[in-house]
């Protein structure tokens, strides 16, 4: 029961076979209650195949899924009810129009949202009466943000809710799923972009080929996956060089005469510029701090990865 | 199934068909563009010819003031048939669309009325026609006419020569009569077969099955939807092929109460049976092969054009496992024939394999997976 509050979804050794491939291969994780979970992965890595079969719209060749408490095999008329579903690469019936498309979905869930707010949640208002044929892809997509909300649903999955959109529509969504979560909703999401992940997701799940190959915060991923830091100081000037290597660290020279230096962590970056300061040397006129981020993790996880079945390269 | 469900999966349907012209018009325009054509073929004026050959078993003195009463000014030139040529097979080979048959006793039952011995005795004077003929009415007039003015000669109130016809066919109706029923039964079958497998492919192909997957519209739902808009469209197609044969052809039909039912069972086994096929035909393109495959052999093996008792054998056995046979047995013989029993025991049959249809579709129609 605590577990039931506390996940509201947990997945445990899920699979799912299409012939000879396993498109799942045993996969376990929980989804916390109230958080932006992200699923990340490639093309293929069978993100809306797990989606899918937790929504109740594909079945699992072996595993089990509980969602608010619930095992989902056996209660899907119930779940189905519960969750708000945004399938991948979202399409309607092309002559309804966005307000009748809201309307038919909230019949369907025999529910009575208020249509109109729906539309201001998701800026759709001015575009009420046209069909939905005539829409451009962004708004497309934020009618099925705005569908799979029509039953006010605890869980809202939303398969690649960004993909095709440009930079504001993008963040529009964002501020939408923000809202969302504002307002205490779980909420699943796949994508492939690191971007999108890092300013949402409290919880970000790398697969690949159907395997979990890293869970946890994207701050944890990035922290425990990559390499450290990387200062770049210019100009190069020869003492900052030495007091550098004397602090213990390794300094290189980069091709443009400047001094590059990989650190652990963000205090080495304030530890040597103060020694410097300290030192009585010239600030440096150029400081460049690369901070390691999720697009790292994600290449060098789904690239090993591939590595290691023989599918990287070439291809 | 839920009501508000249902209706609302209606109203998005009936929305999305009168948004999209083309479809509107290959569902009402196309059945009565059928109509047109085929009842323009088989009504094709004919060219008048004023022959009639008379058959004269009697062979008399009364029977030849018969005949001489019919060449009166030329109305008719008499063309003599061997006595015991069987007259309708004679009309028949001989493309004959009026014929005439004297009886035996025709002097006998002269001889009794003119010489007062009964005064009621009259004499039934066969006429053997063909009623697909256009130019029939014009010499069947002349006929009756001239038959009156011989009456006339005979004391009495009664008519001495009774006129009685007798088809060529087995009963009596004109081909365009035969043909609305299955232009009816099939436009309703093309519509609700078609439709329910095109309107599946779509929404798979758009993705929007897998959207409807993840609400609480069950199987039954969809079925009853499709169900009830199939309805909708065969009633308007059916109002409407019935009214350009009436108005532009003149048929008329018996429209009781059977017609609304055959209507109904027809709409529920051929969704039904669209639905059952729903995993045949994933893509678009296959669900039209797949229903045309159902369509054409069905069309053409049910008697929608011609009876089906013109074909051989072993298809007349075969079109009895067909829905549509039943459709058309049963339009047929409640429009046409009036034969309630007749019509009562295609529509159990029709109705056996809706119930099948509608039970096999509800299990068989795939939404996710
Ligand atoms: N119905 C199906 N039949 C056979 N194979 C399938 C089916 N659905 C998915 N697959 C395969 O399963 C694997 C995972 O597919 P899935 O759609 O889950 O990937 P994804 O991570 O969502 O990819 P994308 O980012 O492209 O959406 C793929 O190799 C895909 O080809
Ligand atoms: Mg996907």
């Amino acid at each position: 029961m605590t577990r039931s509050t506390e996940h509201a979804i947990i997945v445990d050794h899920l699979s799912k076979r299409y012939g000879d491939l396993l498109a799942v291969d045993d996969v376990s994780f929980a989804v916390n209650t109230g958080e932006v979970f992200a699923f990340l992965g490639p093309n293929g890595a069978g993100k809306s195949t797990t989606v899918e079969i937790i929504e109740t719209i594909r079945r699992p060749t072996s595993g089990t899924v509980t969602l608010l408490g619930m095992n989902i095999a056996t209660n899907k008329a119930e779940v189905v009810r519960r969750i708000g579903v945004l399938p991948q690469g979202f399409s309607s019936f092309d002559r309804i129009t966005v307000r009748e498309t809201l309307s038919f979905y909230a019949s369907v869930f025999r529910s009575l949202p208020d249509i109109n707010a729906l539309m201001d949640l998701t800026d759709l208002r001015a575009k009420a009466n046209a069909q939905f044929k005539t829409l451009s892809g962004g708004l497309k997509q934020r009618v099925g943000i705005a569908a799979a909300l029509v039953n006010d649903p605890d869980i809202v999955f939303l398969d690649e809710p960004t993909t095709g959109l440009d930079p504001h529509a993008r963040r529009q969504v964002w501020q939408v799923l923000k809202g969302l979560k504002a307002r205490g909703k779980t909420i699943f999401l796949t994508t492939h972009s690191m971007e999108e992940a890092e300013a949402l997701a409290d919880t970000v799940a790398i697969i690949s080929k159907g395997r979990i190959v890293a869970i946890g915060s994207p701050a944890r991923l990035t922290e425990k996956h990559t390499e450290q830091m990387r200062l770049t100081l210019k100009p190069g000037d020869a003492a900052v060089l030495d007091l550098v290597r004397r602090m213990g660290f390794s300094p290189t020279r980069t091709i443009d005469d400047g001094i590059a230096v990989s650190v652990p962590a963000a205090d080495d970056v304030r530890a040597i510029l103060a020694a410097i300061r300290e030192a009585g040397l010239p600030p440096p006129l150029g400081l460049d701090v690369r901070k390691p981020n999720l697009e790292e993790v994600y290449l060098k996880l789904t690239g090993e990865q591939l590595a290691q079945t023989g599918q990287g390269g070439v291809q | 199934m839920t009501p508000r469900i249902t209706a609302a999966m209606l109203v998005v349907r009936v929305r999305s068909l009168y948004r999209e012209p083309s479809a509107l018009f290959f569902t009402f325009a196309f059945p009565i563009i059928l109509v047109l054509v085929f009842g323009t073929i088989f009504t094709r004026p004919e060219h008048l010819n004023f022959e009639l050959p008379v058959q004269d078993n009697s062979g008399s003195e009364a029977s030849a003031m018969l005949l001489k009463a019919l060449t009166t000014d030329n109305a008719f030139t008499i063309i003599p048939i061997p006595p015991d040529a069987d007259p309708r097979l004679y009309a028949r080979e001989n493309k004959r669309n009026l014929l005439l048959v004297i009886p035996k006793d025709f002097q006998v039952l002269h001889n009794e009325r003119a010489l007062k011995l009964d005064g009621t005795a009259s004499v039934p004077v066969t006429y053997v026609f063909d009623p697909s003929s256009t130019s029939l009415g014009t010499k069947l007039q002349l006929l009756n006419t001239i038959v009156a003015a011989a009456n006339q000669r005979y004391s009495g109130t009664a008519a001495f020569i009774t006129l009685k016809p007798v088809s060529i066919l087995a009963s009596t109706y004109r081909f365009i009569e035969f043909f609305v029923p299955g232009i009816i039964a099939m436009a309703i079958m093309t519509s609700s077969l078609s439709s329910a497998l095109n309107m599946n492919a779509e929404l798979k192909q758009k993705g929007i099955l897998r959207k409807l997957a993840a609400t609480p519209i069950t199987r039954t739902d969809w079925l009853v939807s499709s169900i009830l808009y199939q309805l909708i469209l065969s009633v308007i197609s059916t109002v409407a092929i019935l009214l350009v044969s009436y108005f532009v052809f003149n048929v008329r039909l018996n429209i009781g109460t059977w017609l609304p039912l055959i209507v109904v069972v027809e709409v529920i086994a051929f969704v039904g049976i669209g639905m059952t096929l729903t995993p045949l035909a994933r893509e678009a393109e296959s669900a039209s092969a797949v229903s045309n495959a159902v369509l054409f052999p069905m069309m053409f093996l049910s008697g929608t054009f011609f009876p089906v008792e013109m074909m051989p054998g072993f298809l007349q056995t075969f079109a009895r496992f067909l829905p549509l046979y039943y459709v058309n047995e049963a339009l047929r013989a409640s429009m046409i024939f009036a034969d309630c029993a007749g019509t009562l025991w295609s529509v159990a049959i029709l109705a056996a394999f809706a119930a099948v249809a509608f039970v096999a579709g509800t299990v068989l129609t795939r939404w996710g997976e």
